[in-house]
C-alpha cells in the first residue's frame, strides 16, 4: 500500500514537471498547428538568461526567473515576426526542417556564449528543505512545482477556453480569413499566443532545472519527452496535456519502483498502449 | 535521360576512387547514409508516413549482420541478406502496430519502437555487448576481395549495394504499388473508397523500405566491424529525415543530394571549426526552407527546365 | 603499400631545409575525440591539455617535429571513429593515434591499429578490456574497476557493512557495480540491493527512496558525468539520505565541471577518484597555472589529465622511437614511471594501463577562492586496473 502511495506522490510530482516543460509546446503545436521542434530552445534561452541574472549579476532567484521568462518572451516575439510567421500553414515536413534548423542555431549560440557545461540555477534557500507527507517526504521544490503547475493549468484553461483572447485565437487558427473579416488582428493574436508558448517553455525550463538541468543541448536531449507528452495528451488540449503529463509521470515512476531493470522499455510500451487505445491522445480533438 | 543521369552518377562515384582515394572511408559512410535516407524516402516521400524511427530498422539490420558474422559466417553477402531480412521483419511487425496511426501519434510511436530496441540492445549485454558495442568479428573476403586498409573493397561493396537498392526503389516507385502509394498520400480517403487496401499497402512499403534500411545497417556493421546501441539512436533517425527534406522528398535523387550536402557540410565545417559547425548546418537548413522549400532537387529541376 | 606517402614527402622537405645534420622527422599524431554535439567539451579539454603539455615540455620530443591532426568523432559512433582512423592512417599517414572518449569508438579501431601497427593512446575510454583488444593500445586514464574496488575496501574500512549499489544501467555502470560488489563481499560485507537505473532517467526520486528503505548504511554510486549525475545528487540531498545515515560513496560524480552547477548540494559528498583539481603538488600547480595562462577559464578535471598524461606517453614514445618503429615505441612506455599532476603513475607492462593512486575526497568550499573543491583526505596508493588484474 505504501509503495502505491509513494508511486502516486512521486509520479504526480514528476508528472507536473513534465507538464510545465511541455505545456508551451501544446500551445504552439496544438493550438497554432506549428510543429515546433525548437520548443526546448525557448526553455534553454530562459534558463540561460536566468542563469546569467542569478550567477553573473547576483540577483535574487525570483527576479532572475522573471527576467529569464520575460527575456524569452522578447526573443520569441522577434522570432515570431522574423521567422515563424513565414512557416504557418506550410507543409509539416517544411516546418520540421525549419524549426530543427532554428534549434540548431539556438544550441550553437548558447554553446558559443556560455559553453556546453551545466548552467547552474541554484534554488533559493526556502525551496531547499523537504516536507513530510506521512507516506513520503517531498522536497519543497516539488511542492512549489506542483502548485505552479496547478496554477498554470487553471490560468491557461481560463485563458484559452473562457477569455476573449482564447476565442480569437481559436477563430484565427480555424479560419484566418473569416477571423480578420470579423475585425480580429490575426497577426497580433498569433504573436501573443506564440509568446505565451515560449514564455511557458522558459518557465518550465527554469522550474524543472532541478531535474533536467539547463545546458546547450537541452532542446534536442529532451525533445522526445516533449513530443510524448503532447501526443499522449492530444493536440490542442491543455487539460489533455496535464492528464498526459501526470499519467506518464506516474507510469514512469511506477516502472522505476517496480521494474527498474526494464524501466525504459516499460515506459515506452505503456505509452504505445495508451496511444493504441486512444490514437488522438487522451483528450485530443477529433 | 534518367538512365543517363543514373549512369553518370555511378561513373562519378567510381571515379572518386581515383580522384580522392584517401577519402574512401568517409565516402563509404556517405553511401551507407544515402541508402538509409533512400529507404526513408520510400516511407515519407512516397507513402507519406511521418516517421522519426527509421533507425529501428537500421539498427536491427546492423545487429543481425554483426551477430551473424560473429556466430555463423563472416561471409558478407549472406550477412547482408540476413540483416535485410531481420530489418524487414522488424518493420513488418512494428508496421502492423503503427500504421493505423497518423500525424504526431505516428511520429511518437515510431520513436518509441526505436527507443525500445535501443534499450534491448543496451540491456541484453550477453548477446549484444551492451553499451560497449558488439565487435570481435572480422569480415571474410567479399567474392575473393579482402577488406583492405584503404577501404576500397568496402567502398565498392557499399556502392554496388546502393546501386541495386536504388534501382529497386526506382522500379517500386513506378510499379502499381508505387502509384497506389502516391494516391494514398494525396487522398487517402478517396483511395480507401476506391477499394484500395490502404493499410496493407502502407505495411508493404514500410516492410520493403525497412529491408533497405536494414541493408544500410548491415553495411555499416560489416565495414565498421562493430555495432553499438547508437545504431538505434533518435538522432540518427532525425538526421536522416533532415537530409531527406533538404534534398527533397519523393524524388529518390533528393536522398542522394540531401545526404551528400549535409554530410559534406558537416565534414568540412567540422574540420574548420568543430565547435561551431552547428551554425553552418542551421544556416543551410534555414536557407533551404526559405529559398527552396521543395528541397534542393527542385532547384535542379528549375535549372533543367530553363 | 605506400602507407605514409605524405610523411615521406614531409621528411624529404625537412631534410632539404634542415640539411643532413639532424635525424629529425615529422611525426604525426591523429586525435579522435568529440568536438561537436553534447560531448564537445571533452574534445576541447583534450586539446587544451595537450597544448598545456607541449607548452611545458617543448614541441620537439627527441628533436622530432610533431604535427597534431584533430578529428571530430561526435558522440559514441564507432562507424565514424573507424572511418576517421582509417583516413588518418592511410591518407594522412599518422604515426600515432590518440584520444577516444567512448569505449565503442576505441574498440572499433582495434583491428585497424593492429593491422597498421599504430600505437594508440587512450585519453579516456574506461572499459578494462580495451587494452586487450590490440597490443598497440596504451591507456592514460582510468578504469571503473580501478576505482570501484578500492571504493569497496575503503567503505568497509570505514565501517560500512550493508550497502546498496546504484549505477546507471549500461556497460560502464555494470563494470563498476560488479567490481564494487566483488571487492565488498571479499571484505565480508553484504550488498543488500543492486539498483540499475535506466540511462535516460531524469527523475531519481524512486531510486533514492528505494535506497532509503533498504536499511543500508552506505550507497555506492556510478553515473555518467552531466545531467544524470546532477539530478541524482539533487535527489540524494532532497530526500535527506545523509541524515538517514546512508553514506554516499561515488566516483566521478563530483567532477569539476559538474561541481559548480551542483552547488551546496554537493557539500560533504565522498568520492574515490584518481584526480582532483585540488591535488596539492608542484606538478599539478604547474599544469593548472599553464592551463589557466593558455586558456583562461578552462576547467582541469579527469579528462584534461587523461590527455595531459597521454601526451606524456606520446612524447616518451616519440623520443624513443620517432615515428617509424611502433614496437619500440610501445616498449619504451611499458613500465614507465613518472609523476603526473594527479600523482605518481606507472604504466603496467601487463595491462598497458596506468597504475595510480586513488584518492578519497570530500567536497568542501575552498576558504580562499570560495569555490567548491574535491579535497583529498586519504590516499590509496598504487591501484592497478582491478578489472584485468583480478582475472
Amino acid at each position: 500500500m505504501s509503495i502505491l502511495l509513494a508511486i502516486l506522490v512521486d509520479g504526480v510530482a514528476y508528472g507536473m514537471i513534465l507538464f510545465l516543460i511541455s505545456v508551451g509546446l501544446s500551445v504552439t503545436m496544438g493550438l497554432m498547428r506549428v510543429i515546433n521542434l525548437a520548443h526546448g530552445g525557448f526553455a534553454l534561452i530562459g534558463g540561460a538568461l536566468a542563469h546569467l541574472a542569478l550567477i553573473r549579476l547576483g540577483l535574487p532567484w525570483a527576479v532572475a526567473a522573471g527576467l529569464g521568462v520575460l527575456g524569452t518572451v522578447a526573443v520569441a516575439v522577434v522570432l515570431e515576426r522574423a521567422f515563424y510567421r513565414h512557416i504557418y500553414g506550410r507543409p509539416e515536413l517544411e516546418q520540421v526542417l525549419a524549426t530543427v534548423g532554428l534549434a540548431f542555431l539556438m544550441i550553437a549560440s548558447v554553446n558559443l556564449a556560455l559553453g556546453s557545461s551545466l548552467l547552474a540555477l541554484p534554488a533559493p534557500e526556502w525551496m531547499r528543505g523537504s516536507v513530510d507527507l506521512g507516506v513520503r517526504t517531498l522536497p519543497v521544490h516539488r511542492v512549489v512545482v506542483l502548485a505552479a503547475g496547478a496554477a498554470i493549468a487553471l490560468a491557461l484553461w481560463a485563458l484559452v477556453e473562457r477569455s476573449r483572447f482564447g476565442i480569437r485565437l481559436r477563430a484565427a487558427v480555424d479560419d484566418a480569413r473569416a477571423a480578420s473579416a470579423l475585425g480580429i488582428d490575426t497577426g497580433r493574436v498569433y504573436a501573443a499566443a506564440f509568446a505565451l508558448g515560449a514564455g511557458l517553455a522558459a518557465l518550465g525550463g527554469i522550474l524543472g532545472a532541478e531535474l533536467l538541468p539547463i545546458e546547450a543541448y537541452y532542446p534536442l536531449r529532451y525533445l522526445v519527452l516533449f513530443l510524448f507528452v503532447v501526443a499522449v495528451g492530444g493536440m490542442g488540449s491543455i487539460a489533455g496535456s496535464l492528464a498526459a503529463a501526470l499519467a506518464l509521470g506516474v507510469l514512469d515512476t511506477a516502472a522505476r519502483y517496480l521494474v527498474p531493470d526494464f524501466g525504459t522499455i516499460f515506459f515506452y510500451l505503456g505509452t504505445m498502449a495508451i496511444l493504441a487505445v486512444r490514437p488522438r491522445g487522451l483528450l485530443g480533438r477529433a | 535521360m534518367r538512365l543517363a543521369l543514373d549512369l553518370a552518377l555511378l561513373a562519378g562515384a567510381l571515379g572518386l576512387m581515383w580522384i580522392v582515394p584517401d577519402q574512401l572511408a568517409f565516402l563509404t559512410r556517405v553511401l551507407i547514409m544515402i541508402l538509409l535516407v533512400l529507404s526513408l524516402d520510400l516511407v515519407v516521400g512516397f507513402a507519406g508516413i511521418a516517421t522519426l524511427g527509421q533507425a529501428a530498422m537500421f539498427g536491427s539490420g546492423a545487429y543481425a549482420a554483426a551477430l551473424f558474422a560473429l556466430h555463423v559466417s563472416a561471409e558478407p553477402l549472406s550477412g547482408l541478406v540476413v540483416g535485410m531480412a531481420a530489418a524487414a521483419g522488424v518493420a513488418f511487425v512494428s508496421g502492423l502496430a503503427l500504421l493505423r496511426a497518423k500525424a504526431l501519434t505516428l511520429l511518437v510511436l515510431t520513436i518509441a519502437v526505436a527507443e525500445v530496441l535501443q534499450e534491448v540492445a543496451n540491456q541484453a549485454d550477453t548477446v549484444t555487448g551492451g553499451a560497449d558495442g558488439l565487435g570481435g568479428y572480422l569480415m571474410a573476403p567479399l567474392l575473393g576481395a579482402e577488406f583492405d586498409l584503404w577501404g576500397r573493397t568496402g567502398y565498392l561493396y557499399a556502392l554496388g549495394v546502393l546501386a541495386l537498392c536504388f534501382a529497386f526503389a526506382r522500379r517500386l516507385a513506378g510499379s502499381p504499388l508505387g502509384l497506389a502509394l502516391r494516391g494514398i498520400r494525396e487522398a487517402p480517403d478517396r483511395m480507401h473508397a476506391l477499394g484500395t487496401p490502404v493499410y496493407w499497402r502502407l505495411v508493404t512499403v514500410y516492410t520493403l523500405a525497412g529491408g533497405l534500411a536494414g541493408a544500410a545497417g548491415a553495411l555499416s556493421a560489416q565495414t565498421t566491424e562493430l555495432v553499438s546501441p547508437a545504431a538505434f539512436d533518435f538522432s540518427l533517425s532525425a538526421e536522416a529525415l533532415i537530409m531527406l527534406i533538404l534534398g527533397g522528398t519523393g524524388r529518390l535523387y533528393g536522398a542522394i543530394l540531401g545526404t551528400v550536402l549535409f554530410m559534406a557540410v558537416h565534414h568540412f565545417a567540422a574540420a574548420v571549426d568543430p565547435f561551431n559547425w552547428l551554425f553552418a548546418i542551421g544556416a543551410l537548413v534555414l536557407a533551404v526552407v526559405f529559398l527552396a522549400p521543395a528541397g534542393l532537387v527542385s532547384l535542379a529541376d528549375r535549372w533543367v527546365r530553363r | 603499400m605506400p602507407r605514409r606517402p605524405l610523411r615521406t614527402a614531409a621528411l624529404a622537405a625537412v631534410g632539404i631545409v634542415v640539411g643532413w645534420s639532424a635525424l629529425a622527422e615529422t611525426v604525426r599524431i591523429g586525435v579522435i575525440a568529440p568536438f561537436s554535439g553534447p560531448f564537445a567539451r571533452y574534445g576541447e579539454q583534450f586539446q587544451q591539455a595537450v597544448e598545456t603539455y607541449v607548452a611545458l615540455n617543448g614541441d620537439d620530443p627527441g628533436g622530432h617535429q610533431v604535427e597534431w591532426l584533430w578529428r571530430d568523432s561526435g558522440g559514441p559512433d564507432p562507424g565514424r571513429a573507424k572511418a576517421l582512423a582509417r583516413e588518418l592512417i592511410v591518407s594522412d599517414g599518422v604515426d600515432y593515434l590518440a584520444g577516444f572518449t567512448f569505449t565503442p569508438n576505441a574498440m572499433a579501431v582495434a583491428p585497424l591499429i593492429t593491422q597498421a601497427e599504430i600505437p594508440t593512446v587512450i585519453f579516456n575510454a574506461a572499459t578494462s578490456t580495451i587494452t586487450e583488444a590490440s597490443p598497440f593500445f596504451v591507456r592514460a586514464s582510468h578504469t571503473l574497476a580501478q576505482l570501484a574496488a578500492p571504493a569497496a575496501r575503503h567503505a568497509h574500512g570505514e565501517g560500512a557493512r550493508k550497502v546498496v549499489t546504484a549505477v546507471t544501467d549500461y556497460a560502464p555502470g555494470h563494470n563498476a557495480e560488479e567490481a564494487f560488489t566483488a571487492a565488498f563481499e571479499a571484505e565480508g560485507g553484504e550488498v543488500l540491493d543492486r539498483i540499475r537505473m535506466p540511462l535516460k532517467t531524469t527523475d531519481f526520486a524512486p531510486f533514492v527512496q528505494r535506497i532509503k528503505d533498504s536499511g543500508a548504511d552506505a550507497v555506492f554510486v556510478f553515473l555518467p558525468v552531466g545531467p544524470p549525475t546532477f539530478a541524482f545528487v539533487k535527489a540524494y540531498n532532497d530526500n535527506a539520505l545523509a541524515d538517514a545515515g546512508i553514506t554516499f560513496y561515488g566516483t566521478g560524480e563530483t567532477d569539476e565541471t559538474t561541481l559548480e552547477a551542483l552547488g551546496d548540494a554537493a557539500l560533504g559528498l565522498t568520492t574515490l577518484y584518481h584526480y582532483s583539481a585540488a591535488h596539492d603538488s608542484p606538478e599539478n600547480a604547474a599544469f593548472q597555472a599553464k592551463l589557466a595562462e593558455l586558456h583562461p577559464g578552462a576547467i582541469a578535471n579527469f579528462m584534461s589529465v587523461g590527455a595531459y598524461d597521454g601526451a606524456h606517453l606520446l612524447w616518451t614514445m616519440i623520443e624513443a622511437a620517432g615515428g617509424s618503429d611502433p614496437e619500440a615505441a610501445i616498449e619504451a612506455v611499458e613500465g614507465l614511471e613518472w609523476t603526473s599532476p594527479r600523482g605518481p603513475l606507472k604504466l603496467d607492462p601487463e595491462t598497458r594501463h596506468v597504475t595510480q593512486n586513488v584518492y578519497v575526497r570530500r567536497v568542501e568550499r575552498d576558504a580562499e577562492t570560495g569555490r567548491l573543491v574535491n579535497r583529498e583526505v586519504e590516499t590509496l596508493p598504487d591501484q592497478p586496473d582491478w578489472g584485468l588484474v583480478g582475472d
